[in-house]
């Protein structure tokens, strides 16, 4: 069976995804899909992202889906193990979802060889995420400034670029000012990228090959499956 | 034994015998640790040392059990970025120490270990942990930072003869160059009397056989024994912390 979506089939697919990607995923929304969003900050504790995803599959497992799709990558093996014994799961074959934003993991690739130390920001990263403004605010309220300072440094002192990822879904002017702040903030430089949405239609609408790993049922997800050795 | 305000010890403590003192403030140690109390652990440090008691059960029976509560912590998503370094920091006030009584004890160092972030990789903060732990345990240190090339990290421990090459990495994406380093060392003929020591959140065991590695280190904390293990070095009955 080819793992291209089949239109005439009409399968009903349900979208798990890190609310970081919202508006940037429910562009392909359509009648036969269904989406349910997470909070980002899954992405801290990787074990706790395989236990909520995995919970929310076995619930969805029980249901009249044909596939589960993932809006996550790899996330520091925090979807490493999750499996649905009855039905298909659908994976980005990417480590993170700057990959998602940029529209392949070639783009990303490229950018994180020439410019390791990158903070990426989008609108959702800035709306639902964690910009370095906003952890130092949160680190200043628990622990005071001065030490929300050297705790923002110790985390931040590699860092040498940030990019902000345009990923056309609104207005991006706003967005683009906090980026701007954010690298004013740090001291490092600033730089606005375009996105795509090609990863996003590919891995919603299909087709599913290439950077799109299609598991079949009882397959547990494997940190192998993404890396290129 | 130090009396400090009740208040600090709110978290839950490690059962000890009733009347053993020594266990009762090493306990209390380790909380410090936990609760990134840098002056409460340096003021017990440096009271402990006054007291004679043995400096390698201050290190591996205190510090290092808080440390290791520390990551655990932080593993499970109860601690996050700042308590983990304040935890590190804290440990580091303790190691302060120690270090330079510990050096007068065993004169020589324990071994030399060049350590790195790999190629592309900039995160250090684990990196920088198991420096401190390293160099509070006897072993001298060639950091050679982070994003380090394969080319520069075999350079560096072929300059300075060390024993132990360790790689760091957080990212999944940059895991890789850990493999492309051991290749080659390999391919320099340096493999055999060179021992690779791995760590860092997305590293597996399986990753670190894999490509192999001659070991694995699940946290920081580890990285002390682990060394020892791979240069044969006995513990002299030390508590072990290893994988």
């Amino acid at each position: 069976m080819s793992n291209t979506f089949e239109k005439a089939y009409h399968p009903k697919l349900l979208v798990l995804a890190c609310a970081v990607m919202e508006r940037e995923i429910i562009q392909f929304q359509n009648d036969q899909v269904e989406f349910k969003f997470f909070d980002y900050g899954l992405h801290r504790t990787p074990e706790n992202m395989a236990k909520a995803l995995q919970v929310e599959i076995d619930q969805a497992s029980e249901e009249n889906y044909d596939g589960i799709i993932l809006g996550y990558g790899l996330c520091s093996n925090g979807i490493v193990g999750i499996h649905s014994k009855k039905k298909r799961l659908v994976i980005p074959r990417i480590h993170d979802c700057i990959s998602l934003f940029l529209g392949s993991p070639e783009s990303y690739e490229e950018q994180a060889k020439q410019h390791p130390g990158t903070y990426y920001l989008t609108p959702g990263w800035i709306e639902k995420g964690e910009t370095p403004i906003s952890k130092f605010n949160s680190y200043a309220q628990s622990y005071g400034e001065e030490t929300a300072r050297w705790v923002l440094h110790e985390e931040m002192k590699n860092y040498t670029r940030i990019v902000f990822i345009d990923t056309g879904v609104n207005d991006s002017e706003p967005y683009r000012k906090i980026a701007r702040q954010n690298a004013d903030f740090l001291g490092i430089s600033y730089e606005g990228l375009k996105g795509s949405p090609k990863l996003f239609k590919d891995l919603v609408i299909g087709p599913w090959e290439k950077d799109i790993l299609v598991l079949s049922k009882g397959q547990s997800v494997e940190q192998e499956m993404f890396l290129d050795l | 034994m130090i009396q400090r305000d009740r208040k600090n010890y709110s978290m839950e403590i490690t059962p000890f015998s009733v009347g053993d003192e020594v266990e009762k403030t090493l306990c209390q140690l380790k909380q410090l640790v936990v609760q990134k109390d840098c002056n409460g652990v340096k003021t017990l440090t440096e009271r402990m040392v006054k007291d004679g008691m043995d400096l390698f059960s201050i290190l591996n029976r205190g510090l290092i059990p808080g440390m290791l509560e520390a990551s655990d912590r932080f593993r499970k998503g109860e601690f996050f970025i700042p308590e983990l370094l304040m935890s590190s920091r804290a440990l580091k006030f303790g190691l302060n120490i120690l270090r330079p009584l510990i050096q007068e004890i065993r004169k020589d160092v324990l071994g030399k270990v060049v350590i790195g972030t790999v190629k592309f990789d900039l995160h250090d903060i684990g990196k920088n942990l198991v420096i401190i732990l390293l160099e509070g345990n006897g072993f001298e240190i060639i950091d050679m930072g982070v994003d380090v090339s394969p080319e520069k990290l075999v350079k560096a421990v072929e300059k300075n003869g060390a024993q132990i090459l360790a790689m760091s990495s957080l990212l999944t994406s940059t895991m890789s160059w850990m493999k492309f380093t051991i290749e080659l060392l390999h391919a320099k003929g340096m493999s055999r009397r060179v021992k690779t020591m791995v760590g860092g959140a997305p590293v597996t065991p399986i990753f670190a056989k894999n490509i192999g590695a001659d070991a694995y280190c699940r946290e920081a904390t580890s990285a002390p024994s682990v060394a020892k293990k791979l240069l044969g070095i006995e513990e002299n009955g030390q508590t072990v912390f290893a994988e």
